[in-house]
């Protein structure tokens, strides 16, 4: 055996041995220390033929590692068992840091001196806030609500039925863009869009049915300042006797003037969607806002296809649903768009990257 | 898809200004994203030949070209571009011009060499971003001819056509749109010659994905590149143009809607057959990848192999090259979700398969194929076949609708006249076939597969009224609360709980890195990510929030307390919980401040514990279990019952993540605490009479637990007891006490009674009892 191996299995052993951080530090030192003897054997190459040199020099760095890699490794489970140690003695029945303890150590106002040493329990006195687009969902879900509609929901992990067939959007319908679609290894789909609710609300419910859903949707598309992979919307569903793409433009004028101020200004836009006839892109703009001279689309909505109606009675096996008896709408809007809109917030990515300097400004 | 307005005005009258176009288009639905001029605008640029060039005696970068601008004089020209040969045409900018950048062309000297005008590059004349080198132009350019006559200006509209609308991707069919909304005249197309049809020299074997198909044999064409027109015409799109023949192809394509493919005809072997692929048949395509088929893909096929797949692609062994003699040309129906499906499994979306999966117009395809063979002829000779060569049917037109008044005002929702109804829906181009009082039936035109039912028409009716003279009503009505509503309540109080202690709220996503997955290995993975930021749906509230710490760590935060609500996905079923999360790490305040003492104490395991005790759950306790990634873990009680996890993450695993000290995270299952918020709350009498307190200190042994010394005081209960609070502890850090053996604690017990005060000696007789159980059941020395 060449010493230097000699020297490696040395020090191994009392790494293994070292029972605390400065046993540890201590042969450290011992070998890899400026003076230390792993060291040592870097002067000793220079006196060294070229033959041997690059052999030892080989040996040697192999033994520098093998040793440094082991201190760390020991080092680490020296903490870790310093810090079960430290734990274990800890009594978790002892009470957590409430609001009157908080007040504790308080004695008035005094001189420096008495200010509250060793006060803990300071949590409450912070500024808590709420996420921006859960203000943004709470305050629309309000609006709504106004309106007369409760509250429905649904999975985010979908079937393709709910997501795509019973929406009027069968296997290779050119809106079915699989391509977009996050799928799951048993077959199964993340929602693309809230409109799974409305399939689900009339699953289980006959109308008449006046229903919003707000929910996360999911979009398999490059991420960018205004696209995420997960994204929010508000679905809404409105199914009676009469109802009309009057109803529908009037409910949606009445959420955006309420939400953005009375000057909005709303235009509803003929659109495409499998699931709606007619269907509409809803615009707005207002001088309220910055940049509010331009027209953005914040929802897309239209008149329930009957389609969908068939879809419905068919997984309900009724006629619950009968398209010339009852006709409805549904809209979705985009949450995370419209709080942008609202709190001038120039990326969608700021949601879900949780900076508390931007949480605080919605304090 | 782009359109040329030049195009467009050949079938259609058009306001002059483009906006007014896309205001209309987008108005009815068709969204015009872009307006684009193109083309050459500049006087005094013309079409030059160079006929001798030579070098500039006084500099190594530039030449001396000699060019005939038309007139009889040649000029000399000092040009630093090397793209050229002699006997190339460019366009030659004369003196006077002014160009696109500004600048204005004089006769000058360039290092002692007189320069008559400049020759131009694509970027000087403003035709696109090619900097690069002159602009070489067809060789069919006349010569002293404007340069204007070969670039014509233009507007390209960027528009967006829906799914629905496949009658809209040619500029034909969007000028007939243009019409309809605008209540214009089309014009009419160019006349249709009459051709002879013979069913015969085609068959077709899979009718399903191909209905209808024909062919027409062109001979004795010249294929050579195409003139400047064609070219521009189809460059102005965004075609890149290849030869003639295939140019013209795409024209039509672009005009009419209706993909045509040339074969060419030498190369073919026997005749054509429209049938389904063998299951592995390799395909050598245009594109010149080999492709493997499947049987359910619908292929064009010679007697010996597969020519083309049917509405996608043609091959590259049977296409048009310079050396084609005979052409073969094809203009068939193919199913669009046959197409659809051959274009998705290949990846292989084309132009061709764009138009045909959304349904091409059946009565367009002898049309286009005529005006193909029409420009072909003129443009590079060859003669055509006297007859057509078909096989199938063509698909039947949609079957009529009818649509009554009253459903149209009923789903609208304001009364339109009847009159105003037929009109939009014949601008449209439907024909009503049977008319009563009420309504009437329409027949569908050959173009518009997508209007079915009465619904349709009604879209159509609203486009064409204009939904802005739609008033919107309110239809506003009540509606009971559901379970929907009751869980979002109790989770908004919930919420405010925790912002009122001070915690920021976030949202974090439920799509998981790869990295993260590794701290709960057992996430539900994604079949198709397309980032390694989101390959997984979070099983729970952990990675988010240990992200959210780290971010804010770099960013140089001194203080994290945050909560997360939301849907977690448990593997591996995947059914979604929600739950709570919680992680405090750093100091208690985020700043310094005078009411502090200076040195900033660190938010601890009773900082996260308080917070959870506070929420309304009855009953909760503590359970030290063992936990991977964790130095201390506890599962967290309500009752009997585990409802969440509470520990501090292993110094290992925070410093994996960067982040120095301790930090504490909490994971609770939401619904447990929404129930104990929907709790009844109900008056109780408050207490009238006084409160006598008594303070009990002990040393005990280090292994003894709060909640042991707190049960043996309050069992058996003292009726008297209201309330017991541990006031202080005496510990060094690790625990061990200075001086005594244990720890000290104490205690302040609370007596009172509801109807009376009590007397001194009562509350000392069940003082004494407490003290005694103590000292007897726990074995701790009071200190007195």
């Amino acid at each position: 055996m060449h010493p230097l191996e000699q020297l490696r299995d040395d020090a191994l052993r009392e790494i293994e041995a070292a029972s605390d951080e400065q046993a540890l530090e201590a042969t450290r030192i011992k070998y890899l220390g400026k003076s230390g003897s792993i060291s040592a054997w870097g002067e000793q190459m220079k006196t060294l033929g070229k033959e041997e040199r690059p052999v030892i020099g080989r040996l040697l760095n192999e033994t520098r590692n093998a040793v440094t890699v082991a201190i760390e490794k020991r080092a680490e489970i020296l903490r870790s068992q310093k810090e079960s140690v430290a734990l274990a003695g800890i009594d978790i029945s002892l009470p957590g840091v409430t609001v009157p303890s908080a007040y504790s150590g308080y004695s008035g106002y005094s001189t420096r001196s008495i200010a509250l040493t060793g006060y803990s329990g300071y949590l409450p006195l912070e500024r808590g806030s709420r996420h921006p687009l859960t203000q943004m969902l709470q305050q629309s879900i309000q609006i709504f609500r106004r309106m007369g509609f409760s509250l429905a929901d649904g999975p985010d992990i979908e079937d393709e039925w709910h997501c795509f067939d019973a929406l009027n959007t069968p296997p290779d319908h050119p809106a079915r863009n699989e391509q977009d679609t996050f799928y799951l290894p048993d077959g199964r789909l993340l929602r693309t869009h809230t409109s799974t609710v409305q399939i689900r609300a009339m699953e289980s419910a006959p109308p008449p049915l006046r229903v919003i859903a707000p929910g996360a949707a999911y979009r398999r598309d490059e991420i960018d300042a205004t696209h995420s992979a997960q994204f929010h919307q508000i679905e809404g569903l409105y199914v009676d006797e009469n109802v009309s793409v009057a109803d529908l433009k009037g409910a949606l004028e009445f959420f955006l003037r309420e939400l953005f101020g009375p000057e909005t200004d709303v235009q509803f836009r003929p659109h495409y969607f499998p699931f709606t006839e007619p269907s509409l892109e809803v615009y707005m703009r207002s001088k309220a806002l910055k940049g509010g001279e331009r027209w953005i689309e914040v929802a897309g909505c239209g008149m329930v296809h009957p389609a969908v109606f068939e879809a419905v009675n068919k997984a309900r096996s009724d006629k619950a649903y009968d398209a010339e008896k009852w006709s409805g709408y549904a809209f979705g809007l985009g949450m995370d768009r419209l709080a942008m809109i609202l709190f001038d917030i120039p990326d969608i990515r700021l949601f879900a990257q949780n900076d508390l300097r931007f949480l605080r400004q919605f304090a | 898809m782009k359109f040329s307005v030049n195009c467009l005005r050949e079938f259609v009258d058009l306001p002059k200004n483009p906006e007014e176009i896309a205001e209309l288009l987008t108005r009815a639905g068709i969204e015009t994203k872009n307006i684009e001029t193109r083309g050459a605008n500049i006087d005094k640029v013309i079409v030059s030949q160079i006929t001798a060039s030579s070098r500039h005696p006084n500099a190594d970068r530039l030449t001396v070209c000699e060019v005939d601008d038309g007139s009889s004089t040649k000029r000399q020209i000092v040009c630093g571009a090397t793209n050229y040969k002699v006997s190339d045409k460019v366009p030659l900018a004369l003196p006077g011009a002014k160009l696109p950048n500004g600048s204005e062309i004089r006769k000058s000297k360039l290092r002692g060499v007189e320069s008559e005008g400049m020759l131009c590059s694509p970027i000087e004349l403003g035709l696109g971003s090619d900097a690069s080198g002159l602009l070489i132009l067809s060789p069919d350019a006349e010569v002293g001819a404007p340069i204007n006559d070969l670039f014509p200006a233009d507007t390209i509209l960027d528009v967006e056509i829906t799914p629905n609308r496949g009658d809209l991707l040619s500029h034909f069919g969007l000028a007939r749109e243009i019409a309809a909304l605008s209540g214009k005249q089309l014009k009419a197309m160019p006349r249709e010659a009459k051709i002879e049809i013979k069913k015969s020299g085609v068959t077709i074997a899979a009718p399903r994905e191909c209905p209808f198909f024909s062919a027409r044999k062109i001979e004795n064409v010249k294929v050579r590149p195409s003139p400047q027109w064609l070219r521009a015409k189809i460059e102005s799109v965004g075609i890149r143009s290849i030869n003639n023949i295939v140019d013209i192809s795409n024209f039509v394509m672009l005009e009419l809607g209706q993909p045509t493919h040339a074969f060419d005809a030498d190369k073919l072997k026997g005749n054509i057959n429209v049938r389904l692929a063998r299951d592995g048949e390799k395909f050598f395509a245009l594109d010149g990848k080999t492709y493997s088929l499947k049987s359910d893909i619908c292929v064009v096929a010679d007697q010996e192999r597969a020519i083309g797949i049917g509405g996608v692609m043609g091959g590259e062994e049977t296409g048009v090259t310079d050396l084609t003699k005979n052409i073969f040309l094809e203009s068939a129906y193919f199913l669009p979700v046959s197409v659809r499906r051959t274009a998705r499994e290949l990846n292989l979306p084309t132009d061709a398969s764009y138009r045909f999966e959304r349904g091409v117009d059946p009565n367009m395809i002898l049309r286009a194929s005529q005006r193909a063979t029409e420009l072909i002829r003129k443009v590079a000779g060859g003669t055509p076949a006297k007859e057509i060569m078909t096989a199938g049917k063509l698909p039947a037109n949609s079957a009529d609708v009818s649509l009554s008044y009253e459903k149209c005002d009923r789903v609208v929702g304001v009364s339109i006249n009847s009159k105003t109804v037929d009109e939009i829906l014949t601008y449209f181009g439907l024909k009503k076939t049977k008319s009563t009082s009420k309504g009437g039936t329409w027949k569908i035109p050959s173009y518009r597969r997508d209007l079915q039912r009465d619904v349709d028409l009604i879209e159509e009716i609203v486009r064409g009224y204009g939904i802005d003279k739609v008033s919107g009503t309110d239809r506003s009505r009540s509606s009971s609360s559901s379970a929907a509503d009751r869980s979002h309540d109790l989770e908004s109080s919930l919420r405010d709980q925790l912002v009122a202690r001070g915690l920021l709220e976030v949202r974090t996503s439920k799509l998981i890195s790869r990295e993260a997955i590794t701290l709960d290995e057992k996430a539900i993975n994604l079949c198709n990510p397309l980032s390694e930021d989101h390959v997984a749906l979070r099983p729970s509230l952990l990675p988010g929030l240990v992200s959210t710490l780290d971010r804010n760590v770099r960013a140089g935060v001194q203080r994290v307390a945050i909560f997360e609500i939301g849907r977690v996905f448990v593997p591996p079923a995947g059914n979604e919980e929600r739950r709570l999360g919680l992680l405090v790490w750093g100091n208690v305040t985020s700043a310094p401040h005078w009411r502090l003492s200076e040195k900033q104490t660190t938010l601890e395991f009773f900082d996260l514990k308080g917070v959870i005790e506070s929420l309304a759950i009855g009953n909760v306790s503590f359970r030290r279990i063992d936990r991977p990634d964790f130095a201390l873990a506890t599962e967290i009680l309500s009752d009997d019952r585990v409802i969440g996890f509470a520990g501090q993450l292993s110094v290992a695993r925070a410093a994996e993540i960067d982040v120095p000290g301790s930090v504490y995270f909490a994971e609770l299952q939401a619904d447990p605490l929404l129930e104990g918020q929907s709790a009844a709350k109900a008056f109780r009498d408050i207490e009238r009479f006084p409160a006598v307190t008594r303070d009990i200190a002990m040393i005990v042994p280090e292994k003894l637990t709060h909640a042991e010394i707190l049960r043996t005081i309050q069992e058996p209960a003292e009726p008297f007891l209201e309330s017991v609070q541990l006031f202080d502890v005496f510990e060094t850090q690790g625990g061990v006490i200075t001086g005594a053996a244990g720890k000290s604690l104490a205690y302040r017990l609370t007596y009172r009674d509801k109807n009376r005060t009590l007397t001194n000696e009562e509350v000392t007789a069940a003082d004494a009892r407490i003290r005694e159980r103590l000292k007897r059941e726990l074995g701790v020395t009071l200190r007195e």
